[in-house]
């Protein structure tokens, strides 16, 4: 059997195990309710789900334009000269390593717990591994491109549009990536712990009443979220696939680990 | 070869691609020291010939490379290139080809060549039309939509040659250019280079490690030693061209050979 | 590569942080109640620190992190080693593995508020599940990155199989698990805090919570540093081993 029919076997088995398992009795309904129960659970609710998608889509995208747009912009001003980035990128993954989700009491404190501290907190939290990954990504420019262009009669503005920004493409995709995703999960765990809108605040809802089908649909709602993200960003990396070369899809997330640039994607 | 439209061909007489360099010195400062990476360099090149930079590492001869292409300036000495010097890169004078390729990845092999015409903001029509020909010089007709991973090591230095090329600079400066190349590729290079060499009559100027290299393929060889960078010998190969394997084993080929290696194990 | 100007450099930065803070307090451009100033928080950690209370919570704290961490490392490892050893498993498990460590974990949460109520084995399990795919994901890159020359060199002096892990394997492997464990221990103090904020009873991640809910500003700054603190101290003992370690790899 090849491993792709395996594969497939597995994830539909997954599936079918999601549905049986509640509906025999083998896993209470409470933990797992089965596939059907909560995409009927999400149908019947569909004008509430709307409406908090709604919310949670606004804050999402109006985090991302600040955490993607800052930390390119900020990733791209450290790479790109060397003596503050010997300066301020050791502290910066240093500073990493702390769980940032801490800061969200700080900031529902300072905004309240509206719109406001959830796009506060989820633009800091996809911030640092999107300025990360765009300063690293800078910083890996092969400087003999640079001198090749040079030899040649570049100017300044030349190398940095002709060199610098194409060559920075991939990098600056990868950071989008990370920082996407993670502004996602922030606005949804920030919605989770303390709101009074958006999906994250009806899993919870729905959680301390014991709803687990309402519950789940939530869940559901949030992975296909994200997946949809990464797919969108997938294709946008396919159409400028000619910058991809050679790096295999399995190597640059092992690259990613390596180089720490993925915060942890648990909160 | 058939001759190419943008190529005008060497006249003799002409003082295009004629290099002289008078006492040039160039001093790096570090925290600590200074280092004299060059001293009282002097050397005349007349156009349209085929001069090769040897020396042990750290003799400075990349770094005059660099001066020669305005990548960097001389600490005193005067550089003239056509009779003028050289305070910043000038393509139309100068071609400058590196040991790595240097290709952009993104680009076709076509658009890597064109490169150097773009930032001149060249119409694109003329622009593809001498990348074309530059291509065709090089022996890499047809390759032109390939990128540079789907390009051999030969390959890709090819294409940095007629990028080197393009603007049909009368000067064209080499930094051991096939030194990343396996031998057997390397050989043939060699002979490519001496065919486009025949063909456009640009002056080269080239570094290399490897003497069998320098001897085979220059007019002249300038050995270098180090600390400081100095010339110590001035060499003309009087082997006749075009230069063939056989005379590889040859006794002129042996002495001259053995003549450089001397100097070079003296000064290492 | 750092010199001693680079350090105090940093340490500049960092000072002038703490004292813009101060001087936005002190001079009242900020509320105070909002922004106690940084000597006020300062003081209210060294004083936090002194209750029994508080210690227990880092205590607590403390253990979930060190329970889910000694859980999770093993299994992740001990998988990751099968994927990376076994290419058939490889193919058929790494796509699966990919989609699920690229999907955020935290909404699963509630999930195992449901499964095991708000004490300390809902901490553990989603300590333990947050941090067990970085695992498997960095386990496989360690063993892919065991250079296939160093193991024919081995092979070809007769080595033994056991000889060819403690020799080979382990010195290769060393720095690059050490990396992982680093970032996996992110990964797990990351989820033990959230879950202790989202529903606990106790634990650190709990009192930064409620003071949040009560707007007690200086405790809930001052328990921000401690968590900061503590978490990069950790991050850089472990970097500094690492750096220890680098030169078996060029």
């Amino acid at each position: 059997m090849s491993a792709a029919t395996l594969r497939r076997l597995i994830v539909v088995s997954l599936v079918v195990l999601w549905e049986l398992l509640p509906r025999l009795g083998v896993i209470p309904e409470l933990f797992l309710p089965s596939l059907s129960s909560t995409i009927a659970a999400g149908w019947n609710d569909a004008g509430e789900y709307g409406h908090a998608l709604a919310v949670t889509l606004y804050e999402v995208g109006v985090s991302m334009l600040f955490a993607c747009g800052g930390g390119i912009l900020a990733g791209a001003i450290v790479g790109s000269l060397p003596r503050p980035r010997v300066l301020i990128m050791p502290m910066v993954s240093s500073l990493y390593a702390v769980p940032l989700v801490i800061l969200y009491p700080v900031f529902t404190v300072w905004l309240g717990i509206g719109s406001e501290s959830k796009i506060a907190f989820a633009a800091i939290y996809g911030f640092l591994p999107t300025m990360l990954s765009t300063a690293a990504g800078i910083q890996t420019i092969d400087p003999q491109l640079l001198l090749a262009a040079r030899s040649m009669g570049a100017t300044l503005s030349q190398r940095l549009t002709r060199v610098i920004i194409p060559a920075a493409i991939p990098t600056v995709l990868s950071g989008l990536r990370v920082g996407g995703a993670l502004v996602i999960v922030g606005v949804v765990v920030s919605e989770m712990l303390i709101s009074s809108a958006g999906i994250g605040y009806l899993i919870s809802r729905y959680r301390t009443i014991l709803d687990s089908p309402h519950v789940f649909a939530g869940v559901l709602l949030v992975l296909a979220m994200a997946i949809a993200f990464n797919a969108a960003i997938k294709w946008i990396e396919r159409k400028a696939s000619i910058w991809q070369t050679g790096t295999r899809e399995g190597q640059r997330a092992a690259d990613e680990i390596q180089a720490g640039t993925i915060q942890p994607a648990t909160a | 070869m058939q001759p190419l439209a943008n190529v005008t061909p060497f006249k003799p007489g002409s003082r295009a691609g004629a290099i002289q360099i008078s006492n040039v010195g160039q001093v790096f400062k570090t925290a600590t020291q200074d280092v004299v990476a060059l001293s009282d360099v002097s050397l005349d090149i007349k156009p349209g010939r085929f001069v090769v930079l040897v020396g042990p590492s750290g003799c400075g001869k990349s770094t005059l490379l660099m001066m020669l292409a305005g990548l960097r300036q001389q600490t005193s000495g005067t550089i003239l290139i056509n009779e003028a010097p050289i305070p910043q890169p000038d393509p139309n004078r100068v071609g400058v080809i590196f040991q790595e390729p240097s290709l952009f990845p993104w680009l076709t092999a076509e658009e890597n060549v064109e490169f150097p015409l773009a930032l001149r903001r060249i119409p694109r029509s003329d622009r593809r039309a001498k990348a074309v020909d530059a291509l065709k010089l090089v022996g890499l007709e047809g390759f032109g939509k390939r990128h540079p991973h789907e390009l051999s090591g030969g390959m890709k230095q090819r294409v940095s040659i007629a990028r080197g090329l393009v603007q049909d600079p009368p000067v064209l400066l080499m930094d051991e250019p096939f030194a990343a190349l396996d031998e057997q590729t390397r050989m043939t290079m060699g002979d490519e280079l001496l065919r486009i060499w025949a063909a456009t009559g640009k002056t080269v100027v080239f570094v290399t490690h490897s003497l069998t290299e320098a001897v085979y393929l220059a007019d002249e060889v300038v050995v270098m030693s180090a600390r400081p960078g100095r010339i110590v010998d001035h060499l003309t190969i009087s082997l006749p061209r075009p230069r063939t394997y056989e005379m590889l084993g040859g006794e002129t080929f042996g002495t001259l050979r053995d003549r450089i290696w001397r100097h070079i194990r003296k000064s290492a | 590569m750092a010199g001693l100007g680079m350090k105090a450099a940093r340490v500049a930065v960092v000072v002038a942080l703490f004292a813009i803070w101060e001087i936005l307090s002190r001079t009242g451009i900020v509320d105070p109640r909002l922004l106690p100033s940084a000597s006020d928080t300062l003081l209210t950690l060294v004083e936090l620190l002194q209750r029994a209370g508080i210690r227990n919570d880092l205590a607590v704290t403390a253990s979930e992190v060190m329970v889910a961490f000694i859980l999770a490392v093993p299994c992740g490892a001990l998988i990751g080693f099968a994927i990376a050893e076994n290419r058939y498993f490889a193919e058929v498990a790494k796509p699966l593995l990919f989609f699920a460590f690229s999907i955020p974990k935290s909404i699963f949460l509630p999930m195992f508020i449901l499964v095991f109520g708000v004490g300390f084995s809902q901490k553990v399990g989603f300590g333990f599940f947050s941090t067990i795919f970085i695992v498997i994901m960095s386990t496989t890159t360690a063993v892919e990155s065991v250079k296939v020359e160093h193991l024919t060199v081995a092979r070809s002096y007769g080595a033994t199989r056991l000889q060819t892990a403690f020799r080979v394997y382990l010195p290769s492997m060393l720095p690059v698990l050490l990396e992982a464990l680093r970032i996996s221990m992110i990964f797990n103090l990351t989820g033990v805090i959230l879950a202790e904020m989202y529903a606990s009873r106790e634990g650190i991640g709990h009192q930064i919570a409620t003071w949040g809910e009560n707007f007690q500003m200086k405790q809930l700054l001052a328990g921000v540093v401690m968590v900061a603190v503590i978490a990069m101290t950790f991050n850089e003992l472990i970097r500094s081993v690492e750096t220890r370690c680098s030169h078996w790899r060029t």
